[in-house]
């Protein structure tokens, strides 16, 4: 009688990776530790305190469209933003005609950007729950519709500009050597890690987004829930917006079109689930982190932008594939 | 006579976990031979190591004086084991036709599908299930049939292989009881032919009208095995469970005396739900009969906001219900509880500890979560429900499916409903699980709650309820007090039409 045996031994290699896939933030670290270490190989400095004070710089913008890009994912039922660019566009735009070159416009400028990311946030909440249009024709057509408004607006004409000290607080130093929007955003990230879990609506995110039926049976409004995250996404991308304004002085229409791909890559790279109710910020912000280091990498091996795009959009397809593997395995 | 299969010291674990440490089988050609066991006991993972879906870590299979080793469920296909799992492996996109001979296409030469031939042989197939299999249509696409449809596709997909031997997974679960009837007579067919049958179940009624044989298996390992003519429900209970008798069969309750009206529903349509009208008093437990299908689910959901409703008073401890939303709902005392835990219960993913908190969250609405102190109002459901858990902090998916049961039946008691809505909950788990359910849910409605159940399984209204409204056709067709309550009543009333002045439908007999 022979023995029914099944080998079943786990190689060091598939174990890593199913800790690295457990943990999601801590591989993006660890593959930021890779492209310091091979770019400091490459061009000595990369690797260097001043430098990596100014990936980080990059990263926050990137990080804020991130951040909540994260927010609608982890709502769930394919939710996205794609309209995040051209709020940007949009609260950047606004923030440097409130501010044009003066101090005291700071405080209404950034709340112009919040308020004007804020409403775009609603329309697009409630165009996907009221009128039940699927997240990303809602934020597309959001996108066409904020931009060809701007056009119109501003002529094609850059307008307004950054006030000195809010160009200062994005850009110079400004505690330990390091600017003041890297508080902002270490700031950023504590409230929106205390906020998903310590707040009503953080555990209502997570429900609705891991099963929206069950949540709705658990008395949780699942309608409010999806427009908050749509809000809260649209505010993120305003932020992002001044920041962005800060960082560059002037704006452009499009300016905030560049963001929208990383910003959804990173989200992934953190390790949230595109179908929902799976993820943090701090892997999110490890996944911003890791782009804005992956783009420098690339430059200095003087890759063109063009093949850059290639290598993002490549990077989100193969994250894909992962997920879904992950999935079909359950 | 030398067994067809015949499966000993059967090991299997994963990783630390022992899923299986000494699994044993001996099916004769031509028996019945039901498992019996709690949720973990192994069962599962026995048949799976038969049907070679997951490979053994010890022990031997012996089929026919051959010693086995399958390494796909193809390998014992082709031996003639097929299996019928509860979860079925169908492809929805695809009809009913395409779903059964996918793998085994009768084919023509040139690689072409024969579609004649694959009607003419479902038709051959069909006629063996009779009336179970009588408004099955080839062409529907699988995904459009309810569950007990898929499963009668399932079955007829496994007897299209003409197997010797057949694994039933709880293949009842998710039919009603004229299926059950039908699905037996077909089971007692096969019998005649000589094929042999595993049966898995969790009804205790099933294994004594269908079965020959019982394994009785617990903590991964053979305990005993007995013929059905020679034992009882309390002997498999007490080697199922393994302590002392369990009240659980003698439980029916001692006599309750109602208290104060505190639901009230007049004219509640929704879903297939029409024109219900009910009275709840404290401390009832009204159960709510038929066959499946036939309103009951909508009436609890409808009640509770979770579908539209079309119409209806509802008032409960004196007050109107406002609002049609759960969240309204859960705010005036309702609690509505799905046995379908994965679509609505169970939220994937999430730690047991937020699937718990989410209820009273709701209820309290109050913006910050204090996380120390919603753990400290959902402690004492945690204790009476004895939920089996690693850590709080793990996902639900971790549980068994009694526990993650548990968790959702906690999430709503946690809120302190004042009545508590049941719609089936004991789908798919086991006697154990259900013991300590209805221990607590009992101990409740002395305090005063009030239930609502409605259950697929004769014996557990049977067992539990104070008074059972019976549905056909979206209607309530009868009412059978304590005194009258039987299965034979039950089956009687569920085949009664709707009153005249409704629309008068066929009874699904």
């Amino acid at each position: 009688m022979s023995d029914v045996t099944g080998n079943h031994r786990e190689g060091a290699f598939q174990r890593a990776f199913a800790f690295a896939a457990g943990t999601p933030a801590i591989a993006t670290l660890f593959g930021c530790v890779v492209l310091l270490v091979a770019g400091q190989s490459i061009a000595p400095g990369f690797a260097s305190l001043g430098q990596i004070a100014g990936q980080l710089n990059v990263a926050a913008i990137l990080a804020l469209v991130a951040a909540g890009q994260g927010i609608v994912i982890l709502s769930g039922r394919e939710g996205i933003d794609l309209s995040v660019g051209a709020t940007m566009t949009l609260a950047a735009l606004l923030a440097g005609n409130t501010m044009n070159g003066q101090d005291g416009g700071i405080a209404p400028a950034l709340l112009a950007a919040l308020a004007a990311g804020g409403f775009v946030g609603l329309l697009n909440g409630l165009g996907i729950t009221v009128l039940r249009i699927p997240p990303l024709v809602m934020t597309l057509g959001m996108a066409g519709v904020i931009t060809g408004l701007l056009i119109v607006v501003t002529q094609g004409q850059s307008s307004g500009s950054t006030a000195p000290s809010w160009a200062a607080f994005v850009t110079r130093p400004f505690l330990f050597g390091l600017p003041g929007v890297l508080f902002l955003w270490l700031l950023i990230i504590v409230l929106i890690e205390a906020g998903l879990r310590y707040t009503r609506f953080g555990i209502n995110l997570y429900a609705v987004g891991s099963n929206d039926f069950a949540a709705r049976l658990a008395g949780i409004s699942v309608g409010w829930t999806r427009i908050l995250a749509y809000v809260a996404c649209g505010a993120f991308a305003g932020l992002a917006g001044a920041v962005l304004l800060g960082y560059t002085g002037n704006i452009f229409l499009g300016s905030g079109e560049q963001y929208i791909l990383p910003g959804v890559i990173a989200v992934v790279l953190g390790g949230t689930s595109l179908a929902g109710g799976k993820g943090n910020y701090v892997g999110t912000a490890a996944g911003a982190f890791f782009l804005t280091l992956l783009t420098s990498f690339l430059t200095i091996l003087s890759v063109a932008p063009a093949q850059r795009q290639i290598i993002f959009g490549v990077i989100l397809i193969g994250f894909m594939l992962l997920y879904g593997r992950e999935k079909a395995t359950r | 006579m030398a067994a067809v299969l015949e499966a000993s010291d059967v090991a299997k674990r994963y990783g630390a976990v022992v899923a299986l440490e000494r699994g044993e089988l001996r099916l004769e050609r031509g028996e019945v031979h039901v498992i019996l066991g709690s949720n973990g006991c192994g069962k599962s993972t026995l048949c799976k190591i038969i049907a070679g879906a997951v490979p053994a870590d010890g022990g031997s299979v012996v089929l026919e004086g051959r010693s086995v080793a399958f390494r796909t469920p193809l390998e014992a296909q082709a031996a003639g084991i097929a299996t019928v799992y509860q979860e079925t492996g169908l492809v929805p996109t695809l009809s009913v036709v395409d779903n059964i001979f996918l793998g085994q296409e009768p084919g023509k030469a040139g690689g072409r599908i024969d579609r004649k031939a694959r009607y003419a042989r479902f038709e051959m197939l069909i006629g063996r299930l009779g009336k179970l299999a009588a408004h099955l249509d080839p062409d529907t696409l699988v995904g459009d049939l309810s569950i007990d449809q898929q499963q009668i596709v399932e079955i007829i997909k496994a007897l299209s292989r003409e197997p010797k031997i057949i694994i039933f997974d709880e293949s009842t679960s998710s039919l009603d009881r004229a299926q059950v009837a039908d699905f037996f007579a077909l089971v007692r067919a096969l019998k005649h032919q000589g094929t042999s049958m595993i049966f898995i179940s969790h009804r205790m009624e099933e294994i004594f009208a269908i079965g020959d044989t019982v394994t009785i298996m617990r903590n991964g390992r053979f305990i005993d095995r007995r013929p059905v003519s020679e034992t009882s429900r309390d002997e498999l209970v007490n080697l199922m469970v393994g302590s002392a008798l369990q009240q659980m069969i003698e439980a029916r309750q001692s006599h309750r005396q109602p208290g104060k009206p505190v639901l009230s529903v007049a004219r509640l349509s929704g879903g297939k739900a029409q024109g219900i009208s009910l009275e709840l008093r404290e401390g009832e437990i009204l159960g709510l009969g038929g066959l499946h299908g036939q309103g009951q689910s909508d009436t609890l959901l409808a009640l509770y906001g979770g579908i539209t409703r079309r119409g209806g008073e509802i008032v409960i401890a004196g007050k109107q219900l406002g609002g049609s939303t759960p969240a309204a709902a859960l705010k005036q005392g309702l609690v509505y509880v799905s046995g379908d835990r994965g679509r609505a219960g169970a939220l994937r993913g999430r730690p047991i500890i937020e699937n718990l908190i989410v209820g009273i969250l709701s209820k309290s609405s109050k913006p910050i979560a204090e996380r120390g102190k919603l753990r400290a109002q959902v402690r004492p459901v945690i204790d009476q429900l004895k939920l089996k858990f690693g850590r709080l902090s793990d996902a639900i998916e971790t549980l068994s499916g009694g526990n993650q049961q548990k968790v959702v039946v906690g999430r709503g008691l946690a809120t302190g409903p004042t009545v508590l809505l049941l719609d089936d909950p004991t789908k798919g788990i086991d006697v154990r699980a259900k013991q300590d359910l209805f221990a607590l849910i009992d101990e409740l409605c002395a305090g005063g709650m009030a239930v609502i159940l409605y259950s697929s399984e004769d014996m557990e209204l049977i067992d539990h309820a104070d008074r059972v409204l019976v549905f056909n056709t979206g209607h309530v067709v009868a009412e059978i007090s304590r005194e009258d309550l039987s299965e034979f009543a039950l089956n009687e009333a569920s085949l009664k039409t709707a009153p005249a002045h409704a629309e008068q439908q066929p009874a699904h007999v």
